[in-house]
């Protein structure tokens, strides 16, 4: 296998990898700012230098030249090399800043020639805690300053698009933006405008920056040019707790992160995941956050005196549903499950039931023809069609749907936005008597007779199987009324609880919403019907459900964290419906 | 060297009036040279031995033998290859492919040919500088003539041989000179250099083998073929040999382009052929290729001849042969801060080292040419050409931080003149 000598220390490599990745890859670090691995090199940052040589090898016998001590004679490239354009041989010698005065003194030049036009905005940056630039500077940059003319000014605050403003002094010219819209978003609408240090991007004369991806700008951006006009100085980065999840706005099931303070949803970010959606994130994804903190419905409310939703307590919630339930046959009973709603959440629903005595089960697909795209937008606008559909809920068209209601006395509906989504009218919900269990306030809770709250996606631990039939898992990032951060095992411990004092931990209690894990609720529920289900925490339920459905063979919460995700078998990408 | 200067004949600019129309061109031995090389006497090989042999040195700056740099180009695979012709002469100090343009185009035209021929090139670009709007138009109707008269196009002469010959402007930018960023700019996009390697022999215009000469270079070449290569390596300097194209502009008495051999002794070249300095002032500088090449000072220019070793071991570079004379008038500090103000206008951006650097340079410059620098700007300045030199994607850092290094380097004392005095280090 081909070798090289990197800091005096041998490896061995195979094919042909630039060599920042295969340093980065082997655990060392080389400052650089406008490499990405998922774009072309451009080499223009000039951060990542090495000193490169290659052993004197004999033109005829093809043996390495040794010198007197028995070393391989090196000869040195006259030049540093950019490591991120640089292709790696075999043989080859590299001294990166560790081991070589030169090097470390070329990437600190460069830090300075990259500081004298950079504005001194981090009290007032997005970046700040998250920069790229600050940390290198830090390590590799100088000590001080020894700039004393005048900053080159560009325009500062530009709103390139609906949701990126553009701070053109802060910029370092890494190109990364325009790359991005060329390379991975296809839409070309940014590039760089005018010449030498009055450049910055920019998009057409007249157009807008409104690439359904932009916001995966912001994210490569290694500075505070490119920022999001959403987040813009809402939080600073090291007050917010970020937890893994997954984004339930679509079929994909990119790997996102959430990033909460104060128990609030402040931004989501793309999470790295290879077989997924690697480093990007569409932005419609991005605004869900709004859902996991607004118009959510905490305790449960009954409809009564006409249309009016009282609020009322959780005993006399399970009390009535499972009156009105004991008071008709099974047979008069509907259940709609969602694929919206998790796979844990889907299986205690329909344990339940079953065991109860209902035989069948049904969902109502999200499915807008079109929409998709060729990267991470599918048409499929549920994040668990396939889950809901392997747990053995049966699809259902409007019409049927419509026609199940009219001849059902009691309808028990998860997690589905029925109305809003135009499947249903509010008018079909008024004949039985409709129980939903909803996270969000819509025109489908106001319509049914009794809305129990459930948590969201940000609140629970649950699965959600992609399109594509792989089986991913969240992470609760908000507490609830009855959870808390440091007793429950599946939440994260956040970077104010382990290091903050008592001062940085406010608790605005209003932010916690008053719901219930589905389960959990059936738990109740099963209880009050005499009925001997019992589920435990959303891992055992995944236990439960991988040991006794022969599509989620083999699952587990461990599984799935190791390998970020399982692709399940007997789900090809060909049978799927998206 | 003693040479009897005036008894020389140009060839490359010669003495012949109309000689751009086509029939003059062709009436007094034109495209011969073309007809010999298509004759069945003659294949690709021969022509790039014979031009390698004669050792015409690239004439835009870098001084690189041209023949061994067609031999770079690597075997037909049957897709297209491109020669790319650099008439884009913004170096300042330089403006003698213009005299070509006007005086001789189909000169140009007909080695480009032969250079095509030689590397079996399918298509041949030469890309003139924007601001050279009428020589474009010159340009256009020579090829347009030298279409009508089937000397290129399909089966020329009769040969088998095919090539295009097309001309682009530029749209004034200085990096569009580098061989690279042309390309960019041929394509239609940004002038941004591109990193090297891959070379443009094996990938340069959209993606497939290109080869990039000088226009001055090229119209050496129908002259080596017609008088042989033995006769052009016989002219001028040893290492350096042939006819070239000085460029002589500032403080003489008769600035203008004058076609000599290479090696001429500046001091001929600034007291005779251009006939002494201005009102008879004496020579305090000169820069003698072009802005990126280190100043000579009066006593470095004494026993100096215009070849590329001479120049080397007197401290500078052959570079374009655009000579700027400076007399003792000449204010230095202006005259490099100009310099400066020119790279940090031209430079394209793309890497840090340049785009910061050559703003701070100028900044630095400006301050010390009001008035207001100390002396340890001259230190911060020199650190900086460090930082810039061999750092970037291109030369344009390395051009716009010779000068800087030299100038101050060699007029320090009018730099330290010019600066308050200071006693703080260098913080």
């Amino acid at each position: 296998m081909p070798e090289i000598f990197i800091d005096g220390k041998r490896y061995e490599f195979e094919g042909k990898p630039k060599l920042l990745q295969f340093i980065l890859d082997n655990g060392k670090e080389v400052p650089f700012f406008c490499y990405h691995p998922e774009m072309s090199a451009p080499a223009n940052c000039r951060q990542c230098y090495v000193k490169v040589g290659t052993p004197v090898q004999n033109r005829e016998t093809g043996e390495y030249e040794l010198d007197e001590n028995g070393e391989r004679v090196i000869r040195w490239f006259p030049k540093m090399q950019t490591s991120c354009s640089m292709e790696m041989t075999d043989g080859m010698v590299v001294h990166t800043q560790e081991t070589s005065e030169e090097v470390a003194r070329a990437q600190k030049d460069t830090m300075e020639l990259i500081l004298i036009n950079h504005p001194l905005d981090c009290p007032i940056c997005d970046q700040a805690g998250e920069c790229p630039l600050q940390i290198q500077t830090y390590k590799y940059g100088p000590e001080g300053s020894r700039f004393e003319v005048k900053k080159v000014h560009k325009p500062k605050r530009v709103e390139l698009g609906p949701r990126v403003t553009l701070d053109a002094e802060r910029c370092i010219n890494c190109t990364r933006c325009v790359r991005f819209t060329e390379e991975i978003s296809g839409t070309h609408q940014l590039t760089i405008s005018s010449r030498g240090d009055k450049n910055y991007p920019i998009t057409a004369p007249g157009m807008e920056f409104d690439d359904p991806y932009s916001l995966n700008t912001v994210d490569i951006c290694p500075v505070g040019a490119l920022t999001s006009t959403d987040f813009r100085f809402k939080a600073r980065v090291w007050e917010m707790n970020q937890t893994p999840s997954i984004d339930i706005t679509g079929g994909k099931g990119t790997n996102v992160d959430l990033w909460t303070r104060d128990n609030l949803v402040l931004r989501l970010t793309p999470r790295y995941n290879e077989n997924v959606n690697t480093h990007w994130m569409p932005d419609e994804a991005r605004m869900a956050y709004r859902k996991f903190n607004e118009n959510r419905i905490s305790r449960p409310s009954i409809k009564a005196d006409g249309d009016n939703q009282i609020k009322t307590s959780w005993n006399n919630a399970i009390e009535t549903f499972a009156e009105k339930l004991e008071a008709v046959k099974p047979a008069d009973v509907l259940v709609l499950g969602s694929a919206h709603a998790s796979v844990e959440e889907n299986y205690s629903l329909m344990k339940l039931f079953s065991t109860w005595g209902v035989s069948d089960f049904h969902f109502s697909p999200d499915v807008k023809e079109g929409f998709g795209d060729d990267f991470l937008l599918t048409d499929d606008q549920a994040p668990n069609t396939n889950g809901v559909k392997a747990l053995g809920f049966s699809e259902t068209s409007a019409e049927d749907l419509k026609a199940a209601i009219k001849s059902a006395k009691v309808v028990v509906l998860l997690n589905d936005e029925l109305v809003d989504r135009g499947v249903l009218d509010s008018e079909d919900l008024k004949k039985p008597f409709v129980i939903s269990l909803a996270t969000n306030e819509t025109e489908t809770s106001k319509s049914t007779d009794l809305v129990i709250p459930i948590t969201c996606i940000a609140e629970h631990a649950a699965s959600y199987v992609n399109v594509e039939g792989r089986i991913q898992r969240s992470l609760p990032a908000k507490e609830t009324k009855y959870t808390h951060r440091k007793l429950d095992l599946e939440m994260s411990e956040g970077r104010l609880d382990r290091y903050g004092t008592n001062f940085d931990n406010w608790v605005n209690e209003d932010n916690k919403v008053d719901c219930t894990p589905t389960w959990e609720l059936m738990n109740n529920l099963g209880k009050r019907l005499g009925l001997s289900v019992q589920f435990g925490t959303s891992r055992e339920i995944m236990d439960e459900i991988a040991s006794s459905n022969s599509s989620f063979e083999g699952v587990s919460y461990e599984k799935m964290d190791d390998e970020n995700g399982i692709q399940l078998t007997g789900m090809n990408k060909e049978e799927v419906s998206a | 060297m003693s040479f009897d200067w005036k008894s020389y004949t140009p060839v490359i600019i010669p003495d012949i009036p109309n000689l751009h129309e086509i029939d003059v061109y062709t009436k007094n031995g034109g495209y011969d040279s073309l007809k010999k090389v298509l004759s069945n006497d003659w294949d690709p090989e021969k022509v790039i031995n014979e031009v390698k042999a004669a050792n015409i040195r690239g004439r835009g700056g870098a001084g690189f033998n041209a023949g061994l740099k067609w031999s770079f180009m690597p075997k037909p695979d049957g897709g297209p290859r491109y020669l790319a012709c650099n008439g884009d002469e913004s170096e300042p100090g330089t403006f003698k492919d213009r005299k070509i343009f006007e005086y001789n185009p189909h000169l140009f035209i007909e080695g480009a040919l032969i250079a095509a021929y030689a590397m079996q090139c399918s298509a041949i670009y030469v890309y003139i500088r924007g601001e050279y709007y009428s020589w474009i138009k010159m340009m256009e109707k020579a090829l347009k003539d030298a279409y009508d008269k089937g000397f290129i196009g399909k089966n020329i002469l009769g040969s088998g041989f095919d090539v295009e010959f097309h001309v682009t402007g530029g749209a004034g930018a200085y990096i569009c000179g580098e061989e690279t960023s042309m390309l960019e700019s041929l394509e239609g996009k940004r002038g941004y250099p591109r990193v090297k390697p891959p070379f443009p022999a094996q990938k340069g215009l959209w993606g497939r083998p290109t080869t990039i000469n000088n226009i001055e270079t090229l119209s050496c070449v129908p002259l080596v073929i017609k008088n042989g290569a033995d006769w052009f390596s016989g002219i001028g300097a040893e290492t350096h040999p042939g006819p070239v194209l000085y460029g002589i502009s500032g403080h003489v008495n008769r600035p203008g382009v004058y076609e000599l051999p290479t090696g001429m002794p500046i001091e001929t070249l600034i007291n005779e052929v251009a006939g002494g300095m201005r009102n008879g002032k004496k020579l305090k500088g000169l820069i003698p290729g072009g802005s990126s090449t280190p100043i000579l000072t009066a006593e470095m220019v004494k026993g100096t001849n215009m070849d590329a070793d001479s120049l080397r071991e007197a401290g500078s570079m052959m570079g374009t042969a655009g000579m700027i004379v400076m007399d003792e008038d000449t204010d230095m500090v202006e005259m490099l801060w100009r310099i400066s103000h020119f790279y940090h206008h031209e430079s394209c951006g793309q890497c840090t080292p340049c785009r910061e650097g050559t703003g701070w340079l100028e900044k630095i410059l400006l301050k010390i040419r009001n008035g207001d620098g100390e002396i340890r700007d001259l230190e911060l300045l020199i650190d900086l050409c460090s930082q810039m030199e061999g750092r970037t994607i291109c030369a344009l850092a390395d051009a716009a931080a010779w000068p800087v290094r030299y100038t101050i380097d060699r007029f320090r004392d009018e730099f330290e003149a010019r600066c308050k005095k200071s006693t703080y280090a260098l913080a």
